[in-house]
């Protein structure tokens, strides 16, 4: 099957380019059809994979980049449809792209049998939502780094109110996509606890993946805090978010990587 | 803020003390009864604390001392540098080798400063949900006063979301934390059609259970490549009460009997397939259903923050 998924992922990717060609035409309706027939393609490859393999494809790093690919699209629309940022569709392409990238040209993945700890149907929910999660803290992150590039040029500029209302908007979005990624988190967290439960025994024990779960969930927590009572401090509050989004990063892949997660932990993802 | 952050550094620093007078927090001195007072003292002593200082806002001059330190704990100026005090010293936790019988940094749920700085921010999420408590009352029986009835959607996309997260949290948190010691954990080796009753727990310590089981029959199945497809064990168990059952433990799979559940967890490797035994896991967790309250709790609480988003004061 992914063999095909050149066609696929090539289909994909012109569709949300168009999307994003109209969204910047501000031909909103045109951008959401398109970006939705993309998504329709991109799932058609999704679930050929999961019909030839017999169970959904979640267990390798390429697989889960797939699901990334997917949601970045997404989150897109959700914002697009409630803000109508113009640019939003060119960066979920552009991010997915670099992920699909990843999978046609470093493809250490592939089907990979399912062991009997997998075997569960916490395994879906839990990874999709996670997925989803991080695609939704990704543009966040995304949207703090163009708040603080804008906020250093309004300083600079002293470009009076309606900067200075665009930004506070910006914030607002920023906000919001940290509570909806932020509750997504804690999902797949909790399904992960659920899990483990019936599993290995336990809810909570504290591997590695665990810990820097945990980590991640509360880093984003202090932002959400500190944005509810520091509200005018938007820059601290953004570098905070770039943290959090680091200790994402060590979360779902740095992990692998670290000596004091190395052989230790069950959660690293097999790249056979 | 810098409060926050300089009474964070106290609780550290004494917890450093704590570890070089006694050494690292003896868990298993938590067991049954110890965990229940101790969680009791704890819930008492926030809802006394907050029920004696809360409710005068206002007349921020005339609060004593204990009064202004209470309102401060419940505040985000103690809540934000105690949160990253937390993260600082998970981080560390994620960073370094855990190991049991570790010291310090490398055995960090039992490592003073890591644990001090938790309960302080239980705390702290205690003291706020007491405040917001407080507030909810007030409000409820002012609009009584006011008019009979009233409008309630800050009830419902405020208060709400804001209890089933925070309450959810401390409930989950304190309950893991101080149920944790009470959790039994042993493993059970059945060989094929013997009667088995002992187990050993993690301290390598036989102990007799109130449940026999016989293996009937150990299945594993295989992938062409060799690898495990399915292990499980067809086993028969019989209680002390009197149950009989006749049933399958896959992995993923466990089977819940008189407060136990018993798992899949090993066999013979080296044999494989043909392995003459298989190992069971039994774990008994008494404060389970508290631990999963919260977790539901805090379930719907994110679910809540998806569907509202960031809802501003009104």
């Amino acid at each position: 099957m992914w063999e095909y998924f050149i066609y696929f992922a090539v289909a994909s990717v012109l569709l949300w380019t168009g999307g994003a060609i109209e969204a910047w035409r501000c031909k909103r309706i045109f951008a959401m059809w398109m970006t939705t027939a993309g998504l329709m393609v991109f799932f058609g490859f999704i679930l050929g994979l999961w019909i030839t393999m017999e169970h959904p494809p979640l267990r390798t790093m390429g697989e889960t980049r797939l699901w990334y690919s997917f949601f970045l699209p997404v989150a897109g629309m959700i914002v697009y449809s409630r803000w109508h940022y113009k640019w939003i569709f060119s960066f979920s392409t552009l991010l997915a792209l670099v992920f699909i990238c990843i999978n046609v040209f470093k493809p250490e993945i592939h089907s990979k049998t399912l062991m009997p700890a997998l075997q569960s149907p916490w395994f879906a929910p839990h990874v999709i939502v996670y997925m989803f999660a991080y695609a939704m803290l990704g543009a966040a992150t995304i949207m703090a780094i163009v708040l603080l590039v804008q906020q250093h040029k309004l300083y600079r500029k002293r470009i009076a109110d309606d900067g200075q209302q665009s930004l506070v908007k910006a914030v607002e979005v920023t906000d919001n996509l940290v509570y909806v990624g932020w509750g997504f988190l804690t999902i797949g967290m909790l399904f992960g606890a659920l899990w483990a439960k019936e599993v290995w025994g336990h809810y909570w024990s504290w591997d590695p993946k665990e810990t820097w779960a945990a980590i991640t969930w509360l880093a984003y927590l202090v932002y959400v805090h500190y944005r509810i009572a520091w509200s005018k401090q938007v820059k601290t509050a953004m570098v905070i978010l770039l943290i959090s989004f680091c200790m994402l990063q060590i979360c779902w892949w740095g992990i692998n990587y670290l000596p004091s997660a190395k052989d230790s932990s069950v959660h690293t993802y097999s790249s056979k | 803020m810098k409060r926050g952050f300089i009474v964070g550094l106290a609780v550290i620093i004494a917890g450093l003390l704590l570890e070089l007078a006694s050494g690292p927090v003896v868990w298993t001195a938590m067991r049954w009864p110890a965990n229940i007072v101790a969680l009791g003292v704890f819930v008492a002593l926030i809802t006394g604390l907050g029920l004696l200082a809360l409710p005068s806002v206002g007349d921020k001059n005339g609060m004593g001392a204990v009064n202004k330190a209470v309102r401060w704990l419940g505040s985000y100026q103690a809540a934000v540098p105690t949160m990253v005090y937390a993260v600082g010293l998970t981080t560390i936790m994620g960073l370094t080798r855990q190991v049991n019988d570790g010291r310090w940094i490398n055995d960090m749920l039992t490592f003073w400063p890591f644990v001090l700085i938790y309960i302080l921010m239980m705390l702290i999420v205690g003291l706020a949900i007491m405040k917001h408590t407080i507030m909810i009352s007030n409000r409820l029986k002012r609009g009584y006063e006011a008019n009979g009835h009233q409008d309630r959607s800050w009830l419902l996309r405020r208060e709400i979301p804001f209890m089933l997260n925070h309450l959810g949290l401390f409930i989950a948190l304190c309950c893991g934390t101080a149920g944790n010691p009470d959790i039994q954990r042993m493993k059970m080796i059945c060989e094929t059609d013997r009667a088995e009753w002992r187990a050993t727990d993690e301290h390598y310590e036989e102990k007799g259970l109130p449940i026999v089981i016989t293996l009937n029959r150990f299945i594993m199945e295989e992938y062409d490549d060799g690898s495990p497809k399915r292990v499980a064990s067809e086993i028969q168990i019989v209680t002390k009460s009197g149950k009989k059952v006749e049933t399958t433990v896959d992995v993923n799979k466990p089977y819940e009997i008189d407060g136990f559940k018993i798992y899949q967890y090993g066999y013979d490797q080296k044999a494989g397939k043909d392995s003459e035994y298989s190992i069971l896991e039994i774990v008994r967790d008494p404060w389970l259903w508290a631990v999963y309250t919260g977790i539901v709790m805090m379930l719907a609480g994110a679910v809540s923050m998806i569907i509202l988003g960031k809802t501003t004061k009104e």
